[in-house]
């Protein structure tokens, strides 16, 4: 927890680190089961093609968590206070993509900051965007 | 009957309430497992007594597994009915949830409206889920965003 980010050391315009993911098809169907949403779109190729998307896709309610994921990955000791995600484009299984992020603002009354979140496919489409706010310690 | 018929008396009435089972640690770690969470607090219950919350809590986003017994109220369905897609989420955290918490979800429709685009009208319809734990403590606010393509009105 030493090493995460915090509320002193923050700067609006500072990046959060990257993150690279592999959105391996077990990993993507095995989330989409998790999470009650095993339907053919995230568990199957030839079933996500049969609802006419080019192949099996991420769930929104995962990509979104992931990008959770990212946030608590860069300050472990923090709190993600709200989350708000636009769903922009699909999030291909077996592709790779990357999480990303700003922070945007900072209020030193609450000690919070404003973050813009984003997850890029790795022909830099911004298939996820959102904004957060994250209590740093 | 079309999208815009539909009787703005539906906003706000909370139209589905459902408690779940007492949620569990495996669930919990399971979740966090399974998403590729790698901070202990959320895998381990000995880290966890010894991290922030003093216990294990889950990941903030397992709330959006807590699903109600109705999607939607019956007369915005049945205008939703071409299949509408999950066009985003809004989610504003409260307590952490904890093993042995019995939450309640209430639902409601907080937003009916109607875009026009390039490709046409786009229709849609904002559910709201207030998850609350057996002490009445707001667990979580859960916005999702369904968006529905335009349908060309029926002849007749």
């Amino acid at each position: 927890m030493s090493n995460g980010a915090t509320f002193d050391a923050v700067e609006p315009g500072d990046d959060l680190p990257a993150i690279t993911v592999e959105l391996a098809r077990d990993y993507v169907k095995a989330h989409a089961s998790e999470i009650g949403m095993a339907f053919p779109r995230f568990t199957d190729d030839e079933g996500a093609r049969k609802e006419g998307l080019p192949g099996m896709i991420a769930p929104g309610n995962m990509t979104l968590a992931l990008l959770a994921r990212e946030l608590l990955a860069w300050a472990p000791g923090g709190r993600v206070l709200r989350l708000g995600t636009t769903f922009r484009g699909l999030a291909l299984a077996g592709g790779t993509i990357q999480l990303l992020g700003t922070v945007t603002e900072k209020d030193d009354a609450r000690r919070t900051v404003e973050c813009d979140v984003w997850m890029e496919t790795a022909e830099g489409d911004r298939c996820v965007i959102g904004t957060a706010t994250v209590q740093l310690p | 009957m079309a999208f815009a018929d539909i009787d703005r008396a539906v906003l706000g009435r909370e139209y589905d309430r459902l408690t779940y089972p007492p949620v569990t640690t495996d669930e919990l770690i399971s979740y966090a497992r399974t998403l590729g969470v790698t901070d202990p607090i959320y895998l381990e219950e000995d880290a966890a007594n010894k991290g922030p919350y003093g216990g294990l809590v889950a990941f903030p986003t397992f709330v959006v597994k807590l699903r109600g017994n109705q999607h939607m109220p019956k007369e915005v369905a049945r205008e939703m009915s071409a299949g509408g897609f999950d066009a985003g989420k809004d989610i504003a955290f409260g307590v952490p949830i904890r093993p042995g918490d019995v939450l309640t979800a209430t639902s409601t429709i907080t937003e009916l409206y109607e875009k026009t685009g390039r490709s046409g009208s786009m229709f849609f319809v904002v559910f709201r889920q207030h998850l609350t734990n057996q002490d009445g403590e707001t667990v979580a606010d859960v916005d999702s965003r369904i968006m529905q393509r335009g349908r060309a009105p029926k002849e007749g």
